[in-house]
């Protein structure tokens, strides 16, 4: 266990109570089931705003994971119907080394802390510590190949246990995608953890995407299947709704959704609103993406 | 009991979710999204009163209940039915103005224009105003034959209430269309005995 000067002073109770458990496990007063969750984090010094971070009571209550129900306290409520035991992540398609992870390998990648605003398409919005590590690091491993312009992600699909995925609201499993150059952007992390934890099932467990320039639905949740694919790929909300969600579904507040705007958010908790940024703040990090494109055209 | 006491009773219960609102509003219990909270839940109350109106003359026709025994006359009971639907109706338009529009009318305009479900949600408060401020007995004998004419818009109302929540759900549409139900099988009593 190594114990910084960074970690002692830090204000974070839950690493304390981390370090605190992994001391405990390794005396053996505690059993090994908690080895696995009880991941060490680091701050990563370069995502630390210094900005009011959502109550966590809010971030992990107020979901949108229809695969556990469309209302947004059915996620919580319906939590214990995703089962994440032996999971893992395949990545295929135009690349030199397709693999198949277990959730230990990658949680032996660096895990860092970032803290980022996250704006939702129904104009809501929360400041959340995200803990995971940069997709780029993930898919450098399996070597691309100069076909691979595309990402696919694909979520976990378990019509059995998953009440949302009885019904077709929208095409199962959960699909999204990014352009190459998206994916390997350095603010595209891959989550594992929140508020110092490991991922609470509502919220994506046990690794999800996240993307914080782009409206929340692009962020896929519970990844299952990573593709590296030459042509774009359709998101089962493109498939869904062509008319409203496009591919790139960059914040812009500029513009609206075809059926309300996007000028303004409410950060959750909050009464009332606030301007929406653009590229929801990450304008100086990824504007140079698209030059030259016609955003209204490629919303 | 005094027909005016069980009234007052009758119009508190249908008041309870409003006093349950400002409950939680003083208790910081309105959850991540307060305002939307506010919004959902009142527009619900207004479709439920809405639905409940409607279904006075069904029952009326099904089951004949002795009204004057149980409450009061079937007239009133739907009076105060109605004039709920509209409190709710205008403390959700109430809660989107201050909170969604900043009291701007400048902003309300725009998004009446941008957002066709806003429009319809509108037109539909807009034409319960009417109905809420004849709901009296001295306009009933003074609007004679019209005033009934007048209060069967309270059907298109209650269509457009509907609408106006389908419209802005992103995918699920199960509860809109559940209200639409059963505010189908309302009508049907309206068109199978005339």
């Amino acid at each position: 266990m190594k114990l910084t000067e960074n970690h002692v002073t830090d204000q974070n109770l839950y690493l304390n109570r981390r370090q605190f458990v992994k001391g405990m496990t390794a005396a053996g007063l505690l059993g090994t089931p908690f080895l696995a969750e009880a991941f060490d984090f680091t701050k990563n010094k370069n995502y630390q705003p210094d900005l009011k971070l959502t109550d966590p009571e809010h971030a992990l209550h107020y979901n949108n994971f229809y695969e556990l129900g469309t209302s947004k306290e059915d996620p919580f409520r319906n939590a214990d119907r995703l089962k994440t035991d032996n999971w893992q992540v395949v990545i295929e398609g135009e690349c030199a080394k397709p693999q198949t992870f277990d959730m230990d390998d990658l949680l032996k990648i660096e895990q860092e802390e970032r803290i980022y605003r996250f704006r939702c398409v129904e104009g809501w919005s929360m400041v959340v510590p995200w803990i995971g590590f940069p997709l780029s690091k993930l898919l450098k491993k399996v070597e691309p190949n100069s076909k691979a312009k595309y990402v696919e992600f694909v979520s976990i699909e378990d019509t059995k246990n998953l009440p949302g995925q009885r019904f077709r609201i929208l095409d199962w499993p959960y699909r999204e995608g990014l352009r190459m150059d998206e994916a390997m952007h350095p603010l595209t992390l891959m989550a594992t953890g929140i508020y110092g934890e490991a991922l609470p099932n509502q919220n994506g467990a046990p690794i999800r995407l996240v993307v914080p320039w782009k409206y929340g639905f692009k962020s896929s949740k519970s990844i299952v299947k990573i593709r590296l694919v030459e042509k774009q790929p359709l998101s089962s909300w493109m498939v869904a709704t062509p008319s409203e969600y496009g591919f790139y579904s960059n914040v812009n507040p500029n513009v609206s959704h075809p059926r309300w705007s996007q000028a303004k958010e409410r950060p959750l908790g909050s009464f009332f609103k606030k301007k929406t940024l653009m590229f929801n703040g990450y304008a100086d990090e990824v504007a140079g993406l698209y030059k030259g494109m016609d955003l209204k055209k490629f919303f | 009991m005094p027909i005016f006491i069980k009234i007052t009773l009758f119009s508190l219960v249908c008041s309870l979710p409003a006093w349950e609102l400002i409950w939680r509003l003083f208790n910081d219990d309105l959850g991540a999204n307060p305002v939307e909270f506010l919004e959902h839940t009142t527009g619900d109350w207004t479709i439920y009163f809405l639905l409940l109106t409607l279904s006075i003359s069904p029952i009326q026709k099904l089951l004949r209940p002795n009204w004057n025994k149980w409450l009061f006359s079937m007239h009133l009971v739907r009076r105060v039915l109605g004039l709920s639907a509209f409190v709710y109706a205008l403390l959700h338009l109430a809660t989107y103005m201050v909170f969604d529009m900043g009291l701007s009318l400048e902003d309300t305009v725009a998004d009446i224009i941008e957002r066709p479900f806003i429009l319809i949600g509108m037109l539909a408060f807009l034409m319960l105003i009417p109905l809420a401020i004849t709901s009296t007995a001295g306009w009933q004998r003074r609007l004679k034959q019209h005033w009934r004419t007048l209060h069967k818009a309270v059907y298109l109302i209650t269509f457009l209430g509907i609408l106006h929540y389908a419209l802005l759900v992103k995918a699920d549409l199960v509860q809109p269309l559940i209200y639409m139900m059963l505010f189908g099988i309302l009508m049907l009593f309206r068109v199978k005995t005339k």
